[in-house]
């Protein structure tokens, strides 16, 4: 600690007193998103660890957890990733492709258990990375335990939450919504610490074929009534 | 390492095996043997009951006192416990106390270090038997008696040799337990204290007293060797503990169940062991037995663990009738390989072990699991949850699935849903969908198809009239595709050659 510095720029430099006019960075270390115009976007350049990171998805298929996956790819190795309350059956042989299926722990947990085992698996401070669905009627008292719950840890906390809940106020440092669209995942960021952002950002969040595909794939299905393949251009 | 011997005296033991004390607002109760009290509580006390005085004195005194009659079946059994939950601080134990039993003795020269030093280690022996309902008092010196004399005096003592004698010498005569008529003669020499004793000549004492008092003198003060019987733990675990009223409320059951975990804990430290499951059984006037399974989710002998999963399962647990005993059965214990202690804390993956238990104990243990590859082409058959470990290397056919990772949707749903058909197209939630790529084929399954094929038939009919598909248990023949809508959503559709069906979400 240099003694030259005043106590102001001291009290500044804490991780936990951000200025209003530039980026806040947390204090523990990002997670590179492996979207660099998401990245520029995030305070720290990157998933904050430590803190809730909201997900608003406008539905389900337009890649909300491909976004995430190249981060969970970098995360230490063994560092255990927790799905609570998914939405549908977690396919294995899709999981898998992403990282080690011994590092995935599924919980199954409805109404009120959902909030409270988000809470015991972010405060065991052991997970790499949290997934969890939250019901629409989660209310703000259980918000601020789980950010309380995560804050200090170093665990990415994503909480997929109805996209309703944009109106909301809510203690999570940062927020962002999620829409699909024809060339990639739109992506805005609608509250973070710093000065808000106004861009929005369209990813290629991984898809099962490339989006080049997508954007060319111009025709509808009609039904075959033979089981012949339309032929795509 | 120089030998340092911790003793716990009980001075309300009898009345503690009973219920619990240091409870400020407890009502009064004291133990009893032939009509005179043995020891009270400190509600009794404070109302003027002491040891000895006569049962219908103390009576007059408090008309509401719960006297509990002396047990000593019960202390034994209580001592046992005690001995075996020392055994988590220090293989070194011993109930052989000089005048009796009681008095616990633990050997903890040998352990400061692994419990971060003296006064961490003093704290936690003192916290767990608190915690199991008693009021102990600890004394702590070189040598076995001058550490019983210490915590009898209600002293904690000196760690070394140096300041012994001058430690020793303020205690008062009576933590010797001498008979009546040698406290006279020592009153009428004026000799209040042990200082005093020290400061006679030993062939003098020995004439007056015999040769037992100077003996012990020598050996408390190390001058002679102090041999004392060590304490055996027995080779299985299994304990019994007789409730002293009827238990009709769970969450009651908890601090007497308390009192057998924590006894089984030290049991298990001293074998390095842990265990995956114990039994707790309660046992009926009328009814048989109940048996309350506590599983974990790794080998353990952690105290705390146990206790949450317990207090977890006793908080869904309907008790068909008022328990009189309980009884810990704990097999397969399985050796724990020792933990180095890390440079810096580390939170690391067996942080996660005693979440996943609370997390099972409320959810229940289907609801927590790991995912596990299955060799099958059906995808409703390629995961497979694990809910015993997770250790890597279970899944089957890794190699395989890893090119088809990015082309299987990430979720599935539980049961394929019937797309609708409109004007020649496929529609999802209001919006048309495209289709993306060629067709894949999925078939198999026919070794499931046994049950009989009308039968089977049959089946497939009844599921199609309600809008569903035929199970996922007959043979399949599916031509699956990657589909997208308007609105970004990617799906997973198949066509089992009669319907358009939604599988999957590439989320």
């Amino acid at each position: 600690m240099s003694l030259a510095s005043s106590p102001l720029e001291n009290l500044l430099l804490r991780p936990d007193v951000w200025r209003g006019d530039r980026l806040a960075s947390l204090g523990t270390e990002a997670v590179a998103s492996g979207f660099n115009a998401l990245d520029a976007e995030l305070p720290g350049g990157g998933w904050p660890r430590g803190g809730l990171i909201e997900l608003l998805a406008e539905r389900q298929g337009i890649g909300e957890i491909s976004l995430l996956l190249p981060a969970l790819r970098k995360l230490e190795d063994s560092a255990p990733i927790a799905l609570v309350a998914p939405p549908a059956l977690a396919h294995a042989p899709a999981w898998a492709a992403a990282f080690p299926l011994s590092r995935l722990l599924v919980v199954e947990a409805e109404g009120d258990d959902i909030a409270w085992s988000t809470e015991l698996l972010l405060a065991s401070g052991a997970l790499g990375a949290l997934l969890a669905w939250l019901p629409a009627k989660t209310g703000n008292k259980s918000l601020r335990r789980l950010q309380l719950a995560a804050e200090g840890r170093l665990s990415l906390a994503f909480m997929f939450r109805p996209p309703g809940s944009a109106r909301q106020a809510s203690p999570a440092p940062l927020r962002l919504q999620l829409a699909g669209a024809r060339q990639g995942l739109r992506v805005d960021v609608f509250k973070r610490r710093g000065p808000p952002s106004n861009r929005s950002l369209l990813l290629p969040v991984e898809r099962p074929l490339s989006w080049q595909r997508r954007a060319t794939a111009g025709q509808s299905v009609t039904l075959p009534s033979t089981r012949t393949l339309e032929l795509v251009r | 390492m120089t030998p340092l011997w911790l003793a716990l005296h009980f001075p309300r033991f009898a009345l503690e095996v009973f219920e619990p004390s240091g409870d400020p607002d407890g009502s009064p109760a004291a133990c009893v043997q032939q009509h005179v009290v043995v020891c009270a509580n400190e509600a009794a006390e404070a109302a003027g009951i002491y040891a000895g005085m006569r049962l219908s004195s103390a009576l007059g005194l408090v008309p509401d006192l719960s006297s509990h009659e002396r047990e000593p079946a019960r202390e034994t059994d209580a001592r046992f416990r005690l001995a075996c939950w020392a055994g988590g601080f220090s293989p070194h134990v011993s109930l052989a106390g000089f005048d009796g039993p009681d008095t616990l003795l633990i050997e903890i020269g040998g352990c400061l270090r692994l419990f971060d030093g003296l006064e961490n280690l003093c704290a936690r022996i003192r916290e767990g038997a608190i915690a199991q309902g008693y009021s102990p008092c600890l004394g702590l010196a070189p040598t076995p008696l001058a550490a019983e004399w210490l915590a009898r005096g209600g002293e904690e003592g000196a760690a070394g040799h140096a300041g012994l004698r001058n430690h020793l010498g303020s205690l008062p005569v009576g933590v010797l337990g001498l008979k009546q008529r040698e406290r006279d003669t020592l009153a009428a020499l004026g000799i209040a204290h042990l200082g005093g004793l020290f400061a006679l000549p030993s062939s003098g004492l020995a004439r007056r007293f015999g040769t037992r008092l100077p003996l012990q003198l020598a050996q408390a003060l190390g001058e002679v060797p102090d041999p004392r019987l060590p304490f055996v733990f027995p080779e299985h675990f299994e304990q019994k503990l007789e409730l002293p009223a009827k238990v009709s409320v769970s969450a009651m059951l908890l601090f007497a169940a308390r009192r057998l975990l924590a006894s089984l804990s030290g049991w298990l430290a001293t074998r390095a062991s842990g265990i995956s499951e114990c039994t707790l059984v309660m046992l009926h006037e009328d009814l048989p037995p109940s048996h309350l399974l506590l599983s974990f989710a790794g080998a353990t002998r952690e105290l705390a663990r146990m206790e949450r999963v317990l207090r977890e399962r006793l908080a869904n647990w309907n008790l068909p009738e008022a328990v009189t005993d309980l009884r810990l059965e704990a097999r397969d214990a399985v050796v724990i390989a020792g933990s180095t202690a890390g440079l810096f804390a580390q939170a690391g993956a067996h942080e996660l072990e005693p979440v996943i238990e609370r997390l099972r104990a409320r959810l229940g243990k289907e609801a927590v699991h790991g995912l596990a590859l299955n060799a099958d082409h059906r995808p409703e058959m390629a995961t497979r949850p694990l809910t015993q470990d997770q250790a890597p290397g279970k899944g089957r056919g890794q190699g395989k699935t890893d090119s088809l990772g990015p082309t299987r949707p990430l979720w599935l749903l539980p049961r394929p849903r019937r797309l609708r058909q409109h004007a020649g197209k496929l529609w999802h939630q209001g919006a048309e969908l495209q289709r993306l790529t060629s067709a894949e084929r999925i078939e198999s399954g026919w070794w499931n198809h046994v049950a009989g094929d009308v039968d089977a038939d049959d089946a497939i009919n009844e599921e199609e009239k309600q809008g569903s598909i035929a199970d996922e248990f007959a043979d399949v023949r599916r031509d699956y595709y990657v589909a997208v809508n308007d609105a970004g959503e990617w799906l997973w559709v198949f066509n089992d050659g009669r319907q358009w069906w939604l599988h999957g979400v590439f989320a």
